[in-house]
């Protein structure tokens, strides 16, 4: 028994428990429910980043996913008034139309991630912090303003909606 | 094969050593809450001119340990209408990254769970998923002060958590690097990171006392307004792994992170004496510092009254949230302006320093002569037409 087999392992559990709690949030008959369900995909996804040696996107995925996301998901649950209905949500009738959307998303996604089946690959360079720094102030910066404004002009449409009363 | 530490096969030692570490941070939490819940009513006590828990024990030591006798035995009550998966998980959800935050406090030299290049970003992770419990216990409650309290929880640690975030950041500018033991061991001398940033501390200790819901901050729990916040329907042990241990236990971490990123660590005379000696001595110092920290957030509980929600609001986003940013700008233009020399950010973060100091008496007194000036004429217009 070696160490090379708990990276397999840990990927396959880290994969069933993803593609599981993805399936809970869109099939559970409560919205905290899914919300927590999503949390619990997202830490799943932190332990995937983890694997592929890219600590720095897990803390972030955690950070701003866990921490701030789903904590406003259910902020905004909780002060929707809760309707006289029952628990199933309107969506859950679509249920096949919804699968074959999946599906076809996902499509593309296999096909990309098999092609780089054979790829050498390299080390995992995500771990330290400067390097993601300097390339995202110097090679991504237009990417990186751009979705700056993208964030302010969204911070901005949510104050003057709060402040049309 | 490599043989592991002790000659212990390494996958097993990588189990043993994850065991080891989760036993030792659940003592040091579980008597840490001992320790302090007795500190705090003894404190409490002596300021308020009483004598506190005395009878249990020598000088009443022994009063907590009962106390959680008493919990643990306690029948395990849930209210009919609450939610019984999300009010059991709960108290789980809260506790856990309290737990995993231990991981990466470096106690003393050597003696580190595991020394992540990460560490502050981790540490920053796990203390804003410990809002997600909170918020799930007062929703699974089913009851409307838990709701308000689980509510007004969420706002507080996320708006805090900003200000909280810039500070550390500044301190990591200075150092250049997230690890907390590399942290530690750039402040070797008696003019730790404190004297260069002293603005950065004050800040990062006020966002700290209102992410660990401590007072003048305990909204989320006030007892005159909300009966006990998102605790309301708790009891037993489940109370006491939300309230006693989670706020103890995070009050732990983030005055570890003062320790470590502002006054040096297990850093203190005497460290380089022995291989035994040394990490023994920096164990002392980290504790000691550590600890002054936890008096510190007692004296301000026992003196300061509670914050109204507005206030509290009004000073993250309008007080806290621009002076981090603009301190953490500054210390950035001017590390970057003069590399070698770390006295121009000093000066600015003094300079910072004073001006906030001085600043908030005086909009203070402003307001206030406001107001009174309103209300002296309101008073004349009243007597005028009577």
């Amino acid at each position: 028994m070696s160490l090379d087999i708990v990276g397999p392992l840990l990927f396959g559990l880290l994969a069933v428990l993803i593609v599981g709690a993805g399936l809970g949030v869109v099939l559970a008959d409560r919205i905290t429910t899914s919300a927590l369900l999503m949390a619990f995909t997202f830490l799943n996804m932190a332990g995937m980043f983890v694997l592929l040696g890219a600590e720095t996107i897990a803390a972030f995925q955690i950070l701003i996913y866990v921490g701030a996301i789903t904590v406003l998901i259910l902020y905004g649950v909780m002060f929707t008034p809760q309707a006289p209905r029952a628990y199933g949500l309107f969506f859950q009738k679509q249920t096949t139309p919804g699968a074959l959307i999946a599906a076809v998303a996902a499509l593309p996604v296999m096909v990309v991630a098999f092609a780089f089946r054979d790829a050498a690959s390299g080390p995992p360079r995500g771990g330290d912090l400067l390097p993601l720094a300097s390339s995202l102030f110097t090679d991504f910066a237009f990417p990186f303003e751009v979705a700056s404004v993208l964030l302010l002009a969204a911070m901005i449409g949510a104050i003057v909606l709060v402040k049309r009363e | 094969m490599v043989a592991g530490p002790f000659g212990i096969d390494p996958l097993a030692w990588l189990v043993l050593r994850l065991l080891v570490a989760v036993v030792l941070a659940l003592f040091l939490i579980l008597n840490g809450a001992l320790l302090l819940i007795y500190l705090e009513r003894k404190i409490q006590a002596a300021m308020q001119d009483r004598i506190g828990p005395y009878h249990v024990g020598p000088f009443g030591l022994l009063q907590t340990l009962a106390d959680a006798l008493k919990l643990i035995a306690k029948e395990d009550f849930r209210a009919g209408q609450t939610d019984r998966a999300f009010f059991i998980a709960a108290p789980a959800l809260v506790f856990s990254p309290m737990l995993a935050s231990f991981v990466v406090l470096p106690f003393g030299p050597g003696i580190v769970g595991a020394d992540l290049n990460i560490g502050l970003l981790y540490l920053a992770m796990l203390g804003s998923m410990g809002v997600l419990g909170i918020v799930i216990a007062g929703w699974a409650s089913n009851n409307k002060y838990s709701l308000v309290g689980g509510l007004r929880s969420a706002g507080q640690l996320i708006s805090y958590e900003v200000p909280g975030i810039l500070s550390l950041v500044t301190a990591v500018l200075l150092v250049g690097s997230l690890s907390m033991v590399r942290i530690t061991e750039a402040q070797p001398g008696p003019f730790t990171n404190v004297f260069i940033i002293p603005l950065a501390f004050v800040t990062y200790f006020i966002a700290a006392l209102a992410e660990t819901n401590r007072t003048p901050f305990d909204l989320p729990e006030a007892e005159s307004e909300l009966v006990a916040g998102y605790l309301t329907e708790y009891s037993g042990m489940r109370w006491g792994t939300m309230l006693a241990l989670t706020e103890y236990g995070n009050v732990t971490v983030v005055c570890s992170i003062m320790t470590t990123l502002w006054f040096g660590g297990w850093q203190g005379p005497g460290i380089d004496s022995g291989p035994v000696t040394g990490p023994l001595l920096g164990l002392l110092w980290f504790t000691l510092k550590t600890y002054t920290f936890i008096l510190v957030f007692m004296w301000i509980r026992a003196t300061l009254p509670r914050l109204r929600i507005d206030q509290l609001m009004n000073l993250c986003w309008k007080v806290l949230i621009p002076l981090a940013l603009l301190n953490l700008s500054v210390t950035a233009v001017l590390l970057i302006a003069f590399p070698g020399t770390k006295l121009p950010v000093a000066i600015a973060n003094w300079v910072l320093l004073a001006v906030f100091l001085l600043g908030v008496p005086m909009v203070q007194q402003r307001r206030l002569r406001g107001i009174r000036a309103r209300m002296r004429r309101d008073v004349a217009g009243a007597t005028a037409a009577s």
